[in-house]
């Protein structure tokens, strides 16, 4: 352990710049030896990019980083990993088709005198020294492909350790993984702790925290917040410094009315994701879908705008609606905001004009298929000016935004289309609170309109507040369905989980 | 948020100023080198030279890299271009001889007529492939390039060169198609049919990529294809589209190279493909598409051409010519990359 001082790691004044918008703004972040120092915020906030800059994963930053009592500059993943961060990403590293122990050793082999072959019994004793050393039950001669998520996770940790990390970073890991799996990773971590490491732990599920932590830091919009002793900060405090206010300034108030009904949905199944799904949507009416991730709300929304194909009948409007493809259904008037912008929604490289008409470049079209570069520009302007779009230039290329614009622009394509049935997946995924707000301003607003709108989302509290109605969907069924606006957002999440636990 | 713009402005400067270079370099070169010609070679800034030289040998290269663009601005490529040009050649050549009992004019717009179904479906079969099938465009084009050699083979008997039998034929339509001149800026200054069709194949593709539906969705797909096709638009037939169109051009091509030689030969034209492919991609339509187009092309084009010209011009042996174009490939490309780097970080 470090005798000088005790921290492994100081961060000072680190700053970060991303085209257009400023994700870090002189963040101070430190942890002591024998600490897990929780990290939180809203998507945005800028926790990822603080560790990524700690992780070598953004190259140039401004600001001081003294890691071990050394003072550092960690410009590339590799610095940071010869160093001793290790940092263990949602979406896990390891080599599905290697063993466990090939894993652990990966980049650390050694070869055979003479022969120069590989030395796989070496690899063998020093992983499994590794994982009894951890206490981690793992077989190392057996390939990674089939182990669960939060076994891969070990695995990873184990490789850390190994490459002797001083620093362990983990980002989001309960996110995918069950009640009993998320206590082992608590005595995982617990254990790091009593080796005298440091861990940094990011999550937004807040009641996590006073298990796991002992200080906890919030960033709000690039800058921090606080760091308290998590003792001292019980949960409502945690969450009023994430959100800057509370919840009510950010919610509208419901003006919509539902009246007719506009989309049926019966029998909607598509297998392996989701069966038997009905339900009805009326015109002017909310509709929320709350689900876990890989619930099969976002697929199902997908069926519905004919993304995926399924089984099962769609009626819009009174009639049936076969063979659904986004382009018939762009058509027909019902719109899609897709849940991951940068993959599915940005035209990069194109302006936020092209970005903005794409969906109605049909209607635009005069003789010839000629399409007035004017007029395209025209309603550009209009549909940045209705959404506030800033910077407003419609000749800006759209990966040059910052995400809540990039949002703005996505939604604003497909209010051009003047759609009837507007499936909303995760709409305020990444963006500023801000944005939030007039995103949720713009669902009533759309609503009390007469459109009909299906919200999906995982931050649950969207849907609780937003939504005239609930519909929860566990392991690809609907299970329930709860009459919304609701306040109770823990109600809702123990609905959304309730049988997982006995699934393990 | 206008503020933290505000916050970092020299970043956004340099970079600005690199992607300006980026597109300059190529017109830079173009023009540098061709003031360099007129000042030390006395033949190269003349009429004959440039128009009747340059330009003509230039048009079948640039109709075919017209609908390359096509494909290449949606994200595609095409491999197989010099092998639909030689099937074209052979169609028309057999075509021809068909009608002949039909009269000249009969004869020459029926081929041509038919030539360009046969090119458009050719192309719609690389098209379907990439698109409805999903194969990857490379390994699509370059089987359907061994496959359309391998039926000019066959059409022609193995691999004989193959002439129009009738003499009278032969010579009109290589009278109509590429000797005609157009005494367009006066009769010093005649543009032949090769440029002709060049350039009316140059504006109606700058129409359709610059001002419809179709080229903005194809700049659209080369940007995002999935995001494309979830704004509700059907991507697959456009893909397919840019295929059709492709062939087509190689139709085109093809009347003007059978003109000028006279004779369809089923093992000439190779390499063809890389060449135009290289005009596209030195003009600065990247691979993978969404952003370049026909201008772009057209200066790319130019530019490998006008290498070709002054090494001819200055007796540079012909031996020295794909390492020059190579280079000139590789400097353009390394540019666009640093450019790229430069503007994500």
């Amino acid at each position: 352990m470090d005798l000088n001082s005790g921290l492994i790691l100081q961060m000072r004044g680190i700053v970060k710049d991303f085209p257009g918008t400023r994700a870090l703004d002189s963040v101070d972040f430190d942890v002591r030896a024998g600490e897990v120092h929780g990290l939180i915020g809203e998507n945005g906030a800028g926790k990822s990019t603080l560790m990524n800059v700690l992780a070598g994963r953004l190259g140039e930053y401004k600001g001081r980083i003294v890691f071990n009592g050394r003072r550092v500059t960690i410009k590339t993943p590799h610095q940071a990993r010869d160093m001793g961060i290790a940092v263990i990403y949602q979406e896990l590293r390891v080599l599905r088709n290697l063993t466990i122990a090939e894993n652990i050793m990966l980049g650390e082999e050694r070869a055979m005198p003479w022969t120069r072959r590989i030395d796989r019994s070496y690899i063998r004793q020093e992983a499994s020294r590794v994982l009894e050393h951890l206490g981690f039950d793992l077989d190392p001669e057996r390939k990674v492909e089939g182990l669960s998520t939060a076994r891969q996770c070990l695995v990873e940790i184990a490789a850390a350790v190994r490459r002797k990390a001083r620093l362990f970073v983990f980002d989001e890991p309960t996110a995918s993984l069950g009640s009993e799996d998320v206590d082992r990773l608590f005595e995982v971590i617990s254990e790091l702790k009593s080796k005298g490491l440091g861990v940094v732990y990011i999550s937004h599920r807040l009641a996590e925290l006073p298990r796991v932590a002992d200080r906890v830091t919030v960033l709000r919009d690039g800058r921090k917040v606080g760091t308290k002793d998590v003792a001292q900060c019980p949960i409502p405090e945690m969450s009023r410094m994430m959100l800057g206010h509370t919840l009510s300034e950010i919610f509208p108030e419901k003006t919509n009315k539902p009246g007719r009904c506009i989309l049926k949905v019966d029998g909607l199944t598509r297998p392996g994701k989701f069966s038997d799904i009905s339900f009805e949507l009326r015109e002017g009416e909310v509709l929320g879908i709350a689900g876990l991730v890989g619930s099969g709300r976002t697929e199902i929304g997908r069926a519905i705008f004919g993304a995926d194909k399924a089984r099962g009948l769609v009626e819009l409007g009174g009639k049936a609606f076969f063979s659904r493809l986004p382009n018939k259904c762009c058509s027909r008037g019902v719109g899609m905001v897709q849940e991951n912008r940068k993959t599915e929604s940005n035209i990069t490289g194109r302006t936020m004009a092209e970005n903005l008409n794409i969906s109605i470049l049909e209607r635009l079209a005069g003789r010839l298929g000629f399409q007035s570069p004017r007029r395209l520009n025209d309603r550009a302007r209009r549909m940045i000016e209705l959404m506030k779009i800033d910077p407003p230039r419609p000749k800006r290329q759209i990966q040059k935004l910052s995400g809540g614009n990039q949002q703005k622009v996505v939604v604003g394509r497909w209010l051009a289309a003047e759609p009837k049935v507007l499936i909303f997946d995760e709409p305020t995924q990444g963006i500023d609170i801000g944005t939030k707000a007039q995103m949720y301003r713009l669902i009533v607003k759309l609503a009390s309109e007469g459109c009909g709108i299906i919200l999906i989302s995982s931050e649950l509290i969207e849907v609780a507040k937003l939504s005239d109605r609930i519909l929860i969907v566990r392991n690809g069924r609907l299970v329930g369905e709860m009459p919304g606006p609701i306040d109770d957002v823990d109600m809702l999440f123990e609905q959304c989980v309730a049988k997982r636990k006995l699934n393990g | 948020m206008d503020k933290r713009i505000e916050k970092s402005p020299v970043r956004k400067q340099s970079f600005l100023s690199f992607q300006i270079l980026q597109k300059a370099t190529v017109l830079f070169l173009l023009v540098g080198l061709g003031l360099f010609a007129s000042l030390r070679s006395p033949t190269f800034f003349t009429w004959a030279n440039l128009v009747d030289n340059l330009l003509t040998n230039a048009a079948v290269l640039g109709i075919v890299a017209i609908g390359m663009t096509f494909v290449m601005v949606a994200g595609g490529f095409d491999l197989s271009v010099g092998s639909m040009t030689v099937v074209c050649m052979v169609v028309l050549v057999i075509a021809m001889d068909f009608l002949s009992p039909y009269g000249a004019i009969v004869a020459i717009g029926g081929a041509i007529l038919l030539t360009a179904l046969v090119g458009t479906a050719l192309g719609a079969i690389n098209g379907m492939l990439v698109s409805y099938v999903g194969v990857n465009p490379f390994v699509v084009t370059l089987s359907t390039m061994l496959v359309f050699r391998g039926l000019a083979l066959i059409l022609t008997g193995g691999g004989q060169s193959i002439q129009v039998a009738d003499l009278a034929l032969r010579d009109r339509f290589t009278e109509l198609v590429f000797d005609k001149q157009f005494p367009i800026f006066g009769l010093q200054h005649q543009v032949s049919m090769p440029i002709v069709i060049f350039l009316i194949v140059f504006c109606v593709g700058i129409y359709l990529l610059k001002f419809t539906r179709f080229g903005h969705y194809l700049y659209a797909m080369g940007g995002n294809e999935e995001a494309t096709w979830l704004a509700g638009v059907s991507t697959h037939r456009l893909k397919a589209a840019t295929y059709a169109v492709c062939g087509l051009t190689c139709a085109f091509a093809a009347a003007i190279i059978l003109a000028n030689t006279t004779s369809a030969e089923a093992s000439s034209r190779m390499g063809m493909e890389l060449e135009v492919i290289a005009s596209v991609i030195v003009g600065g339509t990247p691979l993978g598409g969404g952003s370049g187009g026909l201008v772009s092309t057209l200066i790319g084009l130019m530019l490998l051409r006008l290498i070709v010209n002054l090494m001819t011009q200055f007796e540079i042996g012909a031996e020295y010519r794909p390492v020059v174009t190579g280079l000139i490939i590789m400097v353009v490309v390394i540019i666009d990359v640093l450019a790229k780097k430069r503007s994500q970080k």
